[in-house]
């Protein structure tokens, strides 16, 4: 087939009339739509201070747990039962290898995270 | 259809003229409903999706800048609604590999009649992938104007051209053997 033949086939569609009650099904539709209550907006003004003060503390709770391991550390070592523990967890990461199972579950989700933005079109 | 009084519809509807919008439906039913029935040859869902791209179009109406015409935006926004519905709810539609060539030959030339020809590549169209299907029903929508399929997918003319061209070329290869015609390769 030539492409004259695909132009001429695919030009020819049989058109079609919308029913007599598109229209007021349509406008309808955009009545209820029109006469819906706007929706409520999120109230940023009385949530702020709260969602400030909450960062804040955990801010505050973060950077003094930090600084406190940091001067537990220092001044005394960690104890060796702890130690042995963290020995312990890094023997078994290493044994079921899952630094590799972590690295294959980010790659899979990465490539299934591509590949929707191409099945389900554009971003 | 004039642009004009779709521009005037237009601010009257955002200024709150609800009513207003009643001309936009009249003026531009058919061209939806006939664009959504191409994407799934079914009357009451072309409609159902015709409905459903005045409803959107009525709420992002503020959203319309007068830079493109008031109908290169609608027909964007109706492509990429029925585009999104038939990937999400697909018309029936069988594989390219899968098309049954029609039991009755009747032609001398031992090709198929004119009408099982036309209903064969019409029927191949749908089964071709969403991309090249969109791009080829648009395209004869849209008086096989490359410029306004492009706009309506929202997609560079080159990109258009060379889905156009692929998705013929799919076509060709697959319909050479029902149509029992030797296989013309590529186009200019």
């Amino acid at each position: 087939m030539k492409r004259e033949d695909f132009d001429r086939i695919l030009s020819k569609e049989q058109e079609i009339a919308p029913s007599s009650g598109f229209v007021v099904s349509v406008m309808d539709a955009v009545q209820r739509e029109a006469e819906a209550p706007p929706p409520i907006p999120f109230p940023w003004k009385r949530a702020l201070p709260g969602l400030t003060a909450a960062g804040l503390a955990l801010v505050w709770v973060f950077v003094t747990g930090i600084s406190l391991f940091i001067r537990e550390t220092v001044t005394q070592p960690l104890p060796p039962e702890l130690l042995s523990r963290f020995a312990l967890i890094i023997e078994a990461w290493k044994t079921v290898g899952a630094s590799w199972i972590t690295l294959a579950l980010v790659l899979s989700l990465a490539s299934v995270k591509f590949s929707a933005r191409f099945v389900f079109g554009k971003p | 259809m004039s642009a004009a009084e779709d521009q005037a519809d237009v601010e009257k509807v955002v200024a709150g003229d609800t009513s207003a919008f009643e001309n936009i439906v009249r003026r531009w039913q058919g061209p939806l409903v006939n664009l959504a029935y191409r994407f799934c040859r079914d009357r009451g869902r072309a409609e159902e999706m015709a409905q459903e791209a005045f409803l959107r179009a009525f709420r992002s109406l503020a959203q319309w800048r007068r830079e493109a015409a008031f109908s290169t935006w609608l027909f964007a926004l109706a492509t990429n609604l029925c585009c999104s519905e038939l990937r999400r709810i697909p018309v029936r539609t069988v594989g390219l590999d899968d098309i049954v060539e029609p039991r009755d030959h009747r032609a001398i030339d031992g090709g198929l009649e004119h009408e099982d020809r036309d209903q064969v590549v019409r029927r191949a169209v749908f089964a071709l992938p969403p991309k090249y299907r969109e791009a080829l029903i648009l395209f004869y929508f849209h008086d096989m104007d490359i410029a306004t399929t492009a706009r309506s997918l929202t997609l560079p003319e080159g990109t258009v051209k060379a889905r156009l061209s692929r998705g013929r070329e799919m076509l060709r290869n697959k319909l050479s053997k029902q149509l029992g015609e030797p296989l013309v390769r590529k186009e200019a």
